[in-house]
């Protein structure tokens, strides 16, 4: 790795550079930026005539400027170019001024640099040849593919031909996907990079009738109060924190752990709720009781706007078989109306004040103060919002969602400016599904033969799968119980005795079918960098793609703003955009309807499967043709300001929506090709009512108590997550060398009175380790029992290893008996550590919920050296 | 990435030297702290069109109470503060490697950081705007926060009792170029 030197000067770009508007490849948020590029031997002054951004160097304070790490060196038709990339400091919306975070400060280091430490981007597809990457042309590559790819569907099914894909980048390749997956190949056998099923994110939520993505950025500003769940929008939606909430409303946050937006909370007002791991459930239905136990919910909202007993059975609460509230409420078990919801929780000894203190951990008096602050507890009620994220719904997914939004219901938030209830979002809104998920064809059923999106992690894990075309996700790593995961890949594909060993296209295709006759896996990664263990290890074939700025895309960001990533340098030797290489492989497989020539065609075709939805764009595109032009080009004329979906047509102009569910939103009748979803206005359920629903705690206690750490055997909760300073896993911050001085390695945070305990010191090196992380197995079809208890009894259940090593920092900030680590660091994957047994409503992972024992295996060089990585406290506070 | 070792434009003329401090010396050689780490040389190149300016006294100097000077310009960007840490630090001077300084606009967006030492952890911050830190034992690392380099350290040598400025390692917030005349 390059060391970092900080440098001391920067070239401007020239008054005739080119300029490119683009938004920030990472976090939800999307922030505005500008893309400066200019042929090598030329540099623009520092007068504001003289330079392409208008800028008089030196600026002042908020007033626009260059950093050293916002430039490089790219090619532009094959010719070196310096490209300077900067937030826009002129934008008035999201990161309003050119506010910015580390990591998309540092874009521009991103960018594909032959001489630089991204040069070893994919740039040429590879097949394994005798265990090594042998670089072939795009045509040998897919039809290898094609040929095994008809031999598994031919002979296996549909369900044996599986894809695992990113669904954030850019709408234009996951149409191309989802086309080929449910459209042309339709197979069940199929997940995103986050979840092992397509089952729901927040599935509570969702059955509230509240659309996850709901908020803008204003209400967050407008609120009075803010409940923010599982997530620290300082670290990981940076902007939406220091441009939009900070100076706002006063914050209450219910983390495990204390980070920089929880000090400044507390130094400005706000409360901190630490509560114990996958507890959150508990603590919401103890401030709903004391909500009700007062009267403090918003009784006229209550009124008007939570669904009646009759409202709750109305419509698909019992209508067609297998749709997902059918199977959820079929047991009466979380369906309520108001009274009975209030008699329920009244009742509900779980959720009273002491026994929610004791398993919460967090103190009676903070949760009644929690209740006073979101209410005005009887006096003038403040505007409450409620945000929530990856710490609420990766635990105790279902409950932790529900009883999360019955305490924004009952403080009366959901509808209207700055009082919502919404996710604030990790990575971007990238996914723009074409044909919809084969339900029908999915082989896993839940008791009363519903079926539910297969879990792709247990089907591939038992065998099933004998093709899989993996894209822009490292998958083992990314997943629970990743190292017992990555040892059944390996048994499937390296440890085959069926491997490539000549160069001959025909050979090649005969080894990879006898793979597959013999009970093995072939795997196709598409990827941006060599990645461990998925492509470097794996993969038979690796194709390279296209990233940022190498192609013009486009998807929206957490308050569903769509705008144009510009193309600005030239992708590295043969990457293409994924949707380019999922075409032509279609085409291999004699699939028709696959002529797309660029990525506007793309984008134009997709658009009528977003009509009616959230992330409605089908208007831009109509007016687009319409009018001669083309939907990229009219999204590039909206540059960083983009426009909000759904996009509505209203006299005569496209029109963005700040907000959904939005009761103060006037509506005309739709116009052009605008459809008006009843959601615009009310709420997401039959009758446009949000519903309350019940959250009991004994649906998650057996499985909570088998996976909660015993501290005698020296067991720690262990969570993982973001960190301000690192996007995902790291894939372009490894080569960024200014990021990697302040974080060269993996960490874990540590309380110092358990440190003590175990002699770790920050700067040590320690082992992470269990023999028993739990994983689910086999049981397709369930007769009986959705619990964890179940599943046991079912022989379900397994309990397999899992191991990690980090760099320590004894910090006050985590609980004691808690641990806290990079979610996905390369070298380091701690979800080996996380157990795989899904939600079994959503069928989605308990990623924060890990254990692991501790040891001290050495000392890292940052210990003592003054040059890399810092130790100091993160949650520092001025109070001076 | 560019190195200006060869730039003309990075070295000040004598007109400005004179103006700036009445210094004229310009070291080429590495400072110690520097030596043995990689990347030192292109620094210590780097460093080679900075004026040398004395700004401080090591006797004067007492934990807890940064010391104000300008450099290498007289320009509001270029406010730095020297600080006794009563811990060694990256790039320390004084028998106890604990005297550094540092430019004191934040090199996100120019926030002040001027007044904000934080002396029980060493540390610069939160910046009034949005909140970054900064390790002042570690070359001025970001802690926690979004600035797309560090503080800019500025180089400091010890000749007696005397503390001499002679380089900034980062380019100082606002400007394009450390050595280019602000108003020139
Ligand atoms: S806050 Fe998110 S979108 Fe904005 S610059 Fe940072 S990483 Fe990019
Ligand atoms: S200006 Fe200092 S954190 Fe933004």
């Amino acid at each position: 790795m390059t060391q970092y030197t900080p440098q001391d000067k920067v070239p401007l770009p020239p008054a005739d550079a080119k300029v490119f508007t683009t938004a920030c490849d990472y976090c939800i948020v999307a922030c505005g930026y500008k893309a400066y590029v200019w042929p090598e031997g030329t540099e623009g002054g520092p007068k504001a005539n003289e330079n392409a951004l208008g800028l008089n160097f030196p600026t002042g304070v908020l007033g626009g400027w260059v950093s050293p790490n916002q430039h490089n060196i790219v090619s532009v038709d094959g010719r070196p170019h310096h490209a300077v990339v900067v937030p826009d400091f002129q934008s008035t919306v999201v990161n309003k001024g050119g506010n910015h975070s580390i990591r998309g400060g540092t874009l521009a280091l991103k960018c594909y640099n032959a001489n630089g430490p991204t040069k070893d981007r994919l740039q040429y597809p590879q097949i394994r040849v005798n265990g090594k990457l042998t670089p072939v042309d795009w045509d040998t590559a897919l039809e290898v593919m094609a040929a095994v790819s008809k031999h598994v569907l031919e002979k296996y099914g549909e369900s044996a031909w599986a894809m695992k894909t990113y669904s954030y980048e850019f709408w234009e390749n996951t149409y191309a996907i989802t086309k080929l997956a449910f459209g042309a190949i339709g197979t069940p056998a199929f997940s995103v990079h986050d979840k092992p099923s397509m089952g729901s994110d927040t599935g509570g939520v969702d059955d509230a009738g509240i659309i996850t993505f709901s908020a803008s950025y204003q209400d967050w500003a407008e609120a009075d109060v803010l409940f923010i769940s599982g997530t620290d929008p300082f670290e990981t939606k940076t902007i939406v924190f220091t441009s939009w909430i900070m100076g706002g409303p006063k914050l209450i946050y219910a983390l495990p752990r204390r980070t920089a937006g929880v000090a400044y909370a507390e130094a400005n007002g706000g409360l901190f709720l630490q509560v114990t791991p996958g507890t959150d459930t508990l603590l919401h239905l103890a401030i709903n009781r004391i909500i009700l136990e007062n009267g403090w919910e918003d009784k006229e909202f209550v009124e008007k706007w939570i669904a009646s007993s009759w409202d709750v059975d109305a419509g698909m609460g019992r209508g067609p078989r297998n749709t997902p509230w059918q199977w959820r409420t079929t047991w009466g078990q979380f369906s309520a109306d108001y009274e009975s919801y209030k008699k329920w929780l009244l009742e509900y000894e779980p959720a009273q004040l002491e026994n929610a203190a004791k398993v919460t951990g967090v103190p009676t008096e903070k949760i009644r103060q929690a209740a006073e602050m979101l209410t005005g507890a009887g006096s003038s009620r403040p505007k409450a919002s409620f945000a929530f994220e990856k710490g609420n719904y990766w635990s105790n997914n279902y409950l932790n969602t529900a009883s999360f939004a019955a305490m924004g219901l009952l403080c009366g938030a959901g509808n209207r400016p700055g009082q919502v209830i919404s996710r604030m979002g990790g990575h971007q809104r990238g996914w723009m599904g074409g044909p919809g998920y084969p339900m029908d064809k999915s082989p896993e059923k839940l008791p009363g033969r519903r079926k539910i999106q297969l879990d792709l992690d247990r089907w591939t894990a038992a065998g099933n799968v004998r093709f899989v075309w993996v894209v822009g996700t490292t998958w083992t790593a990314a997943m629970a119980a990743s190292q017992e995961l990555a040892n059944s890949f390996r048994k499937l594909t390296v440890e085959n005795p069926n491997q490539i060993k000549s160069t001959n296209k025909q050979d090649i295709i005969n080894a990879l079918i006898a793979r597959v006759d013999s009970g093995g896996m072939v795997v196709v990664d598409s990827d941006i960098y060599p990645v461990e263990p998925i492509n470097t290890e794996f993969a038979d074939i690796v194709l390279p793609a296209a990233a940022w700025g190498e192609h013009d895309a486009t998807r929206a960001n957490g308050e569903r703003r769509l705008r144009l990533y510009s193309k600005f340098y030239d992708p590295p030797g043969e990457a293409k955009p994924d949707w380019w290489a999922i075409a032509k492989f279609a085409k291999k497989m004699g699939f028709s309807g696959w002529d797309w020539e660029n990525d506007n065609d793309v984008f134009e075709e997709a658009a009528r499967f977003s009509r009616g939805g959230v992330l409605d764009y089908y208007a831009l595109v109509w007016y687009a043709r319409n009018n001669g032009l083309r939907g990229h080009e009219v999204l590039r004329e909206l540059g960083t300001q983009g426009i909000q979906t759904p996009i509505r047509w209203v006299n005569g102009k496209m029109e963005g929506t700040a907000r959904l569910h939005d009761s103060t939103l006037q509506l005309d009748s739709p116009q052009g090709p605008t459809v008006h979803a009843k959601w615009l206005t009310h709420f997401d359920s039959h009758s446009g009512k949000a519903l309350l629903l019940k959250s009991p705690w004994e649906l998650w206690s057996d499985f909570y108590e088998r996976v909660t750490p015993d501290p005698a055997k020296g067991e720690f909760w262990l969570s993982t997550g973001r960190i301000n300073e690192i996007w995902q896993s790291a894939f372009d911050d490894v080569r960024k060398p200014y990021i990697k001085q302040r974080w060269p390695d993996t960490w874990v945070e540590i309380h110092p009175d358990d440190a003590a305990q175990y002699g770790i010191e920050s700067g040590d090196v320690v082992r992470m380790f269990s023999d028993d992380i739990q994983v689910q197995t086999g049981g397709w079809v369930r007769v009986k029992g959705y619990k964890f208890t179940d599943l046991v009894k079912a022989g379900h259940i397994q309990s397999g290893k899992g191991e990690a090593i980090a760099v320590a920092i004894v910090s006050e900030d985590v609980r004691p008996g808690a641990l806290f680590t990079n979610f996905l660091h390369p070298a380091s994957p701690a979800n080996s550590l996380v157990h795989r047994v899904p939600d079994p409503f959503a069928n989605v992972h308990r990623f924060k919920l890990g254990k692991a024992q501790i040891e001290k295996i050495g000392e890292s060089p940052y210990k003592k050296s003054l040059d890399e990585m810092t130790f100091k406290p993160r949650t520092v506070t001025f109070t001076g | 990435m560019t190195t200006n070792a060869c730039d003309p434009k990075a070295t000040l003329t004598r007109r400005q030297f004179l103006f700036l401090s009445g210094a004229a010396l310009v070291t080429l050689a590495t400072p110690k702290f520097l030596q043995g780490v990689p990347g030192a040389e292109a620094l210590s190149l780097q460093q080679a069109g900075y004026p040398r300016t004395k700004v401080g006294q090591l006797s004067a100097l007492k934990a807890g109470q940064p010391v104000a000077f300008q450099y290498p310009f007289d320009h509001p960007n270029c406010a730095n503060f020297i600080y006794k840490l009563g811990v060694p630090a990256a790039g320390g001077i004084g028998p106890a490697q604990d005297v550094v300084a540092f430019n004191s606009l934040c090199p996100h967006q120019g926030g002040p950081l001027s007044g904000r030492l934080n002396t029980e952890h060493q540390v610069l911050g939160p910046c009034p705007l949005h909140l970054s830190t900064f390790d002042l034992t570690r070359h001025g690392m970001v802690i926690s926060g979004h600035a797309t380099e560090g503080l800019p350290q500025i180089v400091l040598e010890l000749s007696g009792d005397d503390i001499y400025a002679t380089g900034v390692m980062g380019l100082v917030y606002g400007f394009h170029n450390n050595l280019a005349e602000p108003n020139g």
